[in-house]
C-alpha cells in the first residue's frame, strides 16, 4: 500500500466514521435491532399463549354417546364448551362451532370385529380460533385412543379397564452447546454475508458515486496520486467497513443471546451460542476473500453509476444476490463440489463446514481459490472503470 | 510553462455520433503570465483545462505542462499543477486541517512538511479561525479560502483555474483574482478560463477566445481591441463569436 493509497484510505475512513448512516448500519443496528427483535418475538409468543388460553371455544361432538366420558372431559377443559351434534356439519361457521370431534357410529362393534376405525378432530389451521380449539382438545384424543383400546381388549376377553402405559417417543438429547453450534452453523454464515454486503454498500457508493455527485472527483483526479492508488485506497476503506460490519454483526448476535436473553429469564435461550477462537479466526480468514470480492463489485458499481441514487439501486441488487446466496448455509446436507465454485455461496457453505467440524479440504480449496480469483478480477475491473474517462464522466 | 499543440478531443454521442468538444487548439503560456481562455458555456474551456490537468486524455495532439508531456508523463504533470474549478466542492465531513493534510499527502508531502505548510498558510489565507471546523459547517467565504489554500498547498509551478469565481460574491471573486495576481508576481504559470470579460481584462496577459471548441482569436487585450477596432473586450468577444453564430 503506497502512502497516497493510505492517505485515501484514511480520508475515506474518517468520512465513513462521520457519516451517521454508516455508523448506524455498522455499529448501532446489530446491538439495537437484534435484541429488539428477540424481545419483540418473545413478547409476541407470550401474548399469543395468554390470548389462546383466554379464548372461549365451542367444540362439536358427533357420536358422543358412544364414548360417554367425552362430554365431561371436554367440559373440564377451561374455555371449552361441548356442543352435541348429530352429524359432521357442512360448515363449522353455520353450526357455530370452532372444531368438531367425530366418533363414527358403531365404532365399538367395528373394532370388536377387527375392522379399522377412525376418530377425527376436524378444525381449520388457517383459522386462529379453530386452531386454538384443536390445540385445547388434542389431549382428549389420547383418552379416546385408550378407551377404544380397552373396548377392543374387552371384546377379546381381556379383563381390564385401562391399557398399559406405553410411551414411544423421539427425544432430542443434544446439549445446549451442541444445539448452539447447529444454530450457529445455520445462521452465522448467512448473517456474515449480509452484514459484509450491508457494511460495504454505503461506503462504496459514497466513496465513488458520491464523489461524482458532490463534485469532488475532479479535484482528486488532478492530484499526483494515480487512479490505481486512489481506487485501492477507497477499496481498503470499503473493505474495513465491510469487515467491521461483519464483526459487529456477529458480536451483536452473541450479545443478544448471551447477554440480553439471559437478562430476561422468561426468554431463556434453548441453546448456548459459543464459538471457539480457532473457529473465529477461520471464519475471518474465509470471509476475507468474499469481503474483497463484494467490495470490488460495489466499488465498480459506484464508479459506473452517474449518481448515488443510481449506485444505490444497483448495489441493492448485489445485496439481494448476496442474501440469496448466503441462504445456502441454511441447508443441512453435504453439498456437491460444484457449489463451491459459486462465489458467496461457496463461502457460506465452507463456513457452515467450519462451524460443524466437517471441513473437506477440496471444498475449502475450491471456495477460497475461486473467491480470491473472482476478487482479483473484480478489482481489476474496478481499477479499469475508474481509469476510464468515458465511464467516470458519463452523463 | 504550458505549450499546447493541436489538441483535439472528441466524445461519442448516441444521437450525433462523434462530437468534437475541442479541435486544433494551440497556444503557449509563459511563466509569470496569466493566459485567459474566454468563451461561452460549452465552448470547450473546461475540456481543454481538464486535458491539461490530465483528468481527460486528448483524442489527438498533445501539450507540455512544466516541461512534462500530458500523454507520456501525466503523473509528473499532476505533481506540477494546482487545479481549481468553480464547480468543484470540498469534503463536508473533513475539517479544514484534515482536508489540507489529505491533499498534502496526495502531493507526496511528508507529515512535518504538511504541518509546516499549514502554519505558513494559516495567516496569509486567514485560516486560523476555522481550520479545525468541519467544511460542511463553513461559510462560503471560508470554503473559498480553504479551496485556494488547497490549490497552492504543494506550491505548484503551474496553476489551472476553471471559472474559479463562479458562484462567488464580489469579495470572494476579488480574493481569487488577487491570489492570481500574486501567483503571477511569483513567476508561476497561470491559465484561467472565464466568461466574465472584466475579469479577463483585469488579470490576463494574453487571451484566447474559444467557441465551439476552436480558438477564434488570440493575443493580448490591446492587440485584440486594435484588431477588431473595438473599445471593450466584450465588443470584441461579441463580434468574434457572432461571426461564428452567423455561420450556423
Amino acid at each position: 500500500m503506497t502512502v497516497k493509497t493510505l492517505a485515501v484510505f484514511r480520508k475515506e475512513a474518517i468520512d465513513t466514521l462521520r457519516d451517521g448512516r454508516s455508523i448506524f448500519a455498522i455499529f448501532v443496528f446489530p446491538f439495537l435491532l437484534y435484541p429488539a427483535m428477540l424481545l419483540f418475538i418473545s413478547w409476541m409468543h407470550m401474548k399469543e399463549a395468554e390470548e389462546a388460553k383466554a379464548l372461549e371455544v365451542r367444540v362439536g361432538v358427533v357420536g358422543g354417546a358412544t364414548l360417554p366420558f367425552l362430554a365431561d372431559s371436554l367440559a373440564a377443559i377451561s374455555g371449552v364448551t361441548p356442543v352435541p351434534l348429530d352429524a359432521p356439519p357442512a360448515s363449522m361457521e353455520t353450526a357455530g362451532v370452532n372444531a368438531v370431534l367425530v366418533v363414527p357410529a358403531g365404532i365399538l362393534e367395528s373394532i370388536a370385529r377387527g375392522d379399522s376405525a377412525r376418530v377425527q378432530l376436524l378444525y381449520k389451521e388457517a383459522d386462529n380460533k379453530s386452531s386454538a380449539a384443536a390445540g385445547r382438545v388434542e389431549p382428549i384424543l389420547d383418552q379416546v385412543r385408550e378407551a377404544l383400546t380397552v373396548s377392543w381388549a374387552q371384546s377379546h376377553g381381556a379383563h381390564t379397564d385401562a391399557p398399559p402405559r406405553l410411551v414411544v417417543e423421539m427425544k432430542d438429547i443434544s446439549l445446549k452447546s451442541e444445539t448452539g453450534r447447529y444454530v450457529a452453523a445455520l445462521l452465522i454464515p448467512f448473517l456474515l454475508m449480509i452484514m459484509v454486503a450491508a457494511g460495504a454498500m454505503q461506503t462504496a457508493i459514497d466513496a465513488t458515486a458520491g464523489e461524482k455527485e458532490r463534485s469532488t472527483l475532479e479535484t482528486l483526479l488532478a492530484t499526483s496520486a494515480s487512479r490505481t492508488e486512489i481506487l485501492l485506497g477507497k477499496c481498503a476503506a470499503v473493505l474495513a467497513a465491510a469487515i467491521t460490519g461483519a464483526v459487529t454483526g456477529v458480536t451483536g448476535l452473541w450479545f443478544t443471546f448471551a447477554v440480553v436473553a439471559k437478562a430476561f429469564p422468561t426468554m431463556s435461550s434453548p441453546f448456548e451460542l459459543t464459538i471457539g477462537p480457532d473457529k473465529l479466526i477461520w471464519l475471518f480468514l474465509t470471509l476475507l476473500p468474499t469481503a474483497v470480492f463484494l467490495t470490488a463489485v460495489l466499488v465498480a458499481i459506484g464508479c459506473f453509476a452517474r449518481s448515488m441514487r443510481e449506485g444505490q439501486t444497483y448495489a441493492t441488487y448485489v445485496y439481494m444476490v448476496a442474501t440469496f446466496l448466503g441462504l445456502g448455509s441454511l441447508g443441512q446436507q453435504t453439498p456437491p463440489l460444484s457449489r463451491f465454485f459459486i462465489p458467496l455461496l461457496n463461502t457460506a457453505l465452507l463456513q457452515r463446514e467450519i462451524l460443524t467440524n466437517s471441513v473437506q479440504m477440496l471444498h475449502a480449496a475450491a471456495a477460497v481459490g475461486v473467491t480470491a480469483a473472482a476478487a482479483a478480477v473484480m478489482l481489476t475491473i474496478a481499477v479499469r472503470l475508474f481509469s476510464n474517462e468515458s465511464v467516470l464522466f458519463r452523463t | 510553462m504550458i505549450e499546447v499543440q493541436k489538441l483535439l478531443k472528441t466524445f461519442h454521442d448516441r444521437k450525433r455520433g462523434e462530437v468534437a468538444a475541442v479541435q486544433d487548439v494551440s497556444f503557449v503560456c509563459q511563466p509569470g503570465k496569466v493566459f485567459g481562455l474566454l468563451g461561452r458555456n460549452g465552448a470547450g474551456k473546461t475540456t481543454t483545462l481538464r486535458m491539461l490537468a490530465t483528468i481527460l486524455g486528448p483524442t489527438s495532439g498533445t501539450a507540455k505542462v512544466a516541461g512534462h508531456d500530458i500523454i507520456q508523463e501525466p503523473a509528473a504533470v499532476r505533481r506540477a499543477i494546482g487545479y481549481l474549478s468553480g464547480e468543484t466542492k470540498l469534503y463536508d465531513r473533513l475539517t479544514g486541517r484534515e482536508l489540507l493534510e489529505y491533499f498534502g499527502a496526495l502531493a507526496s508531502m511528508g507529515s512535518s512538511a504538511i504541518a509546516a505548510r499549514i502554519e505558513e498558510l494559516r495567516g496569509p489565507f486567514g485560516l486560523g479561525d476555522f481550520l479545525d471546523k468541519r467544511v460542511g459547517k463553513m461559510s462560503t467565504g471560508m470554503k473559498q479560502r480553504l479551496s485556494i489554500s488547497r490549490v497552492v498547498f504543494h506550491d505548484p509551478q503551474v496553476l489551472i483555474f476553471d471559472e474559479p469565481t463562479a458562484g462567488l460574491d464580489v469579495i470572494g471573486a476579488r480574493a481569487v483574482l488577487s491570489l492570481i495576481q500574486d501567483l503571477k508576481k511569483k513567476g508561476r504559470t497561470v491559465i484561467y478560463s472565464t466568461h466574465i470579460m472584466t475579469e479577463a481584462e483585469r488579470i490576463c496577459d494574453e487571451i484566447a477566445i474559444i467557441e465551439r471548441g476552436r480558438i477564434l482569436a488570440q493575443g493580448t487585450v490591446e492587440s485584440l481591441l486594435q484588431r477588431a477596432n473595438q473599445d471593450s473586450l466584450e465588443d470584441v468577444f461579441v463580434e468574434v463569436v457572432g461571426s461564428v453564430d452567423g455561420d450556423r
